[in-house]
């Protein structure tokens, strides 16, 4: 599904030697690939962006037990972060998510059921030494 | 080989099924962890397992605990340390998922089709019983077929 990014079309931070650095082309991007790409390591240095920056919103296994669809109801504004989100979504929350135009979303995971997406919506995890630091981007899943 | 199930109900009750890996590896794989993890840790994570509880890191050779491994890779873990419980398979990547297909015993339960390209043979169960599938296709149409 092609849909415009409502919230942020660029979002980058740095942890120590690490840069993220994300440009998003729709409002719905999901993230793959292989295991040990560093998809959760990424996940954890935007996580820490929480603290300062109120648009971004990030959920994970420590949220398993809560629910995730009226944490998301409840949102306006943000770019909801979900790691983990093969096991944190259910098809319920996944509909109201590809419905959702007042969230923009970074779904860690490698279902895209539910979510209405397309290639479009696909993308995995690119890692580049530049000097000392390591940055993070995304590039669409072949 | 790894047996397979796609719907909880047919998990025999004196099977604990475990869906989030990730704790589930910090908090009881993590101690087992001996030479035969290094392997896969290197396969999968392409990081180096140097004491029991530390890596070397694919990303600029630093020194993390073993809770920094990849889901994937402590998917695989707990399969190889546990074989007789039942692990989620929706968070491995397809090179975890290659690695996992060749173990000689295991089990892992995934609602929908999480299958590599290479696999040999694997057991599917259900409550109608169990049966062994050797090629990609056949496990993929069972995996889809509602019973």
């Amino acid at each position: 599904m092609k849909s415009k990014p409502v919230v942020m079309e660029h979002f980058s931070t740095v942890h120590t030697s690490f840069v993220v650095d994300f440009t998003f082309t729709n409002n719905i991007t999901i993230l793959m690939g292989d295991s040990g790409t560093g998809k959760t390591a990424t996940f954890s240095f935007i996580r820490e962006c929480m603290a300062v920056n109120p648009k971004i919103l990030c959920l994970d296994n420590y949220d398993y037990q809560k629910d995730v669809k009226e944490i998301i109801r409840q949102a306006e504004g943000k770019l909801i972060v979900i790691d983990n989100a093969d096991i944190l979504l259910n098809d319920n929350t996944r509909k109201y998510i590809s419905l959702d135009d007042r969230n923009q979303y970074l779904i860690i995971g490698r279902n895209p059921k539910n979510l209405f997406a397309t290639k479009e919506n696909l993308f995995e995890l690119a890692s580049e030494k530049v000097g000392e630091q390591t940055v993070f981007t995304i590039k669409p899943y072949i | 080989m790894i047996t397979i199930f796609k719907n909880k109900k047919d998990i025999p009750l004196n099977k604990e099924y475990i869906e989030l890996n990730d704790i589930f590896f910090n908090q009881n794989t993590a101690t087992r962890l001996d030479g035969k993890a290094a392997k896969y840790i290197q396969l999968i994570d392409v990081s180096e397992l140097i004491s029991k509880y530390k890596i070397r890191s694919r990303f600029e050779d630093i020194t993390l605990n073993t809770d920094q491994l990849s889901t994937g890779c402590k998917t695989v873990l707990n399969i190889l340390y546990f074989p007789n419980k039942v692990f989620c398979l929706k968070e491995c990547g397809n090179n975890a998922l290659e690695i996992l297909y060749g173990f000689e015993e295991g089990y892992v339960y995934s609602d929908y089709a999480m299958i590599p390209f290479n696999m040999e043979r694997v057991k599917v169960q259900t409550s109608r019983g169990c049966k062994e599938i050797k090629d990609y296709e056949e496990l993929k149409e069972w995996w889809e077929n509602e019973e």
